[in-house]
């Protein structure tokens, strides 16, 4: 199943994140980055459903949370970026 | 035992809160630094404590609210973040240790804006003075620790707001027990400990920040591992090593107690209490009472002595008649030289919201066979 990742700054940042997407009505579940995406080491990500990307960045510039980078899973495993 | 002393620390908590950090002790992990359940579940109560704070204190930005291990801690995060040496630090005549101690220490230019006790327009003109020879940080307390003087830090915080000069407030003895509203305030920082009117476990405190703030410890944060200078970013910035997330799921149940509770009530029942024990006391001979005629220059904890005692021979003998209090300069000389009562000290009274009217008559009764003895 094909998903996002938003990266974010610190697990507190993707918490504030994943609170206002649940608060829209988006799921979304806070999760440590994979190795390949985390940036300058550790970091966490929100996980949202393929679906759910235009709205979750909808969601986030109406309240001020800006995502880092943001990822979609390829077939293979690994991530691509996706250009905002 | 007849607990008096809650400017100290809280002795009685909700019940909740023993449970909350008994549960995390066995069940929660270090937040951030993994994403097993445990670790996930840390987190989760770690964001919930700040996400309570944030609404309790209006803190438009739960990642500002920034965990410590108690007011001390934060409020030399604060100091050392904004004060360098030789800055001009004003500060009032009502300050603990915790914040003149770091000042001495850093040898900044220390300028005391002393005022009477209980005369919160003689400090706030106090504060007016010194800030126009020149500030570069003004510190101040919101409550007397030591005399429960509420200071007016609306106004002492407008003023610098106006002159442009940084304030910190130590909010130690007015968290959880006076309404506090930090964006109001415009505040670079308000530091608080958990364990008194927020009625967490000890080894708790907050600090909000509203400016960048320098660390004091540095270490691992669970984030940007790979770099070799802390991240640039809040709460992580001053979070380095493990949380107490034990004491941080017991503080969340006191916040969530405050609001269940509301501070206003809260507030006004203590004031009640310490009415009802001031002017009693007032009324024993021998006892001086150190205690406002005005109710808004007056929070939940007040200062007495007892004419040709020794004020901690007094609380030694309270204390073996079942009354917890504390005696001496309560690490505020400087509040003590305000109030004059340096070379004697006092014994203080602090009340939380779980004392009574009938503690109070007790203590009173006790006080006046103390005070006959004498």
């Amino acid at each position: 199943m094909l998903y996002y990742l938003i990266v974010c700054r610190s697990l507190t940042y993707a918490q504030r994140t994943a609170a206002a997407l649940e608060r829209a009505g988006i799921t979304a579940r806070v999760l440590r980055s994979p190795k390949s995406i985390s940036g300058e080491g550790c970091s966490h990500s929100v996980k949202i459903s393929q679906r759910n990307l235009p709205d979750s960045l909808r969601v986030l510039q109406r309240v001020g949370l800006t995502p880092k980078r943001v990822y979609i899973t390829a077939g293979d495993g690994s991530y691509q970026e996706v250009a905002l | 035992m007849i607990y008096l002393d809650s400017a100290a620390t809280t002795l009685q908590k909700p019940e909740s809160v023993a449970v909350a950090s008994a549960w995390a002790i066995n069940h929660l992990a270090s937040p951030g630094r993994g994403g097993h359940w445990p670790a996930m579940a840390a987190a989760e109560k770690a964001f919930a404590c700040r996400e309570e704070a944030a609404r309790l204190f209006h803190v438009g930005n739960s990642e500002r609210v920034v965990f410590t291990s108690n007011a001390t801690h934060g409020l030399n995060i604060a100091i050392k973040t904004l004060a360098r040496p030789g800055s001009r630090v004003v500060v009032s005549g009502y300050e603990h240790n915790a914040v003149t101690r770091p000042l001495h220490a850093l040898g900044v230019d220390l300028r005391v804006a002393r005022s009477p006790l209980f005369e919160p327009e003689a400090a706030l003109d106090a504060f007016r003075r010194e800030i126009e020879r020149g500030a570069d940080l003004v510190v101040c307390t919101h409550v007397s620790n030591a005399f429960g003087f509420i200071l007016p830090i609306e106004d002492i915080a407008a003023l610098c707001r106006e002159r442009g000069v940084p304030l910190i407030v130590d909010a130690s003895q007015s968290a959880g027990c006076l309404p506090l509203d930090f964006e109001a305030l415009g505040a670079a920082f308000m530091a608080m400990p958990g364990h008194k009117g927020l009625y967490g476990p000890q080894g708790t405190g907050l600090l909000l920040c509203g400016i960048d703030p320098a660390p004091l410890l540095e270490g691992g944060t669970g984030s940007e591992s790979r770099r070799q200078t802390m991240p640039d970013f809040l709460p992580d910035r001053l979070e380095a090593g493990t949380h107490n997330i034990a004491g941080i799921a017991g503080l969340l149940e006191g916040l969530r107690f405050l609001e269940r509770r509301g501070v206003e009530h809260i507030a006004a029942q203590e004031a009640r209490l310490i009415r009802q024990i001031g002017e009693d006391a007032r009324r024993i001979p021998g006892v001086e009472v150190f205690l406002s005629h005005d109710s808004a220059a007056q929070a939940g904890v007040m200062s007495f002595r007892i004419s040709g005692r020794d004020c901690e021979e007094v609380g030694e003998d309270l204390g073996g008649r079942g009354f917890a209090l504390r005696a001496g300069l309560h690490c505020a000389p400087l509040a003590h030289e305000s109030a004059g009562t340096l070379d004697t000290g006092t014994v203080r009274a602090s009340v939380s919201v779980f004392n009574t009217s009938r503690e109070a008559e007790q203590f009173i009764q006790t006080l006046r066979a103390v005070a006959a003895e004498s």
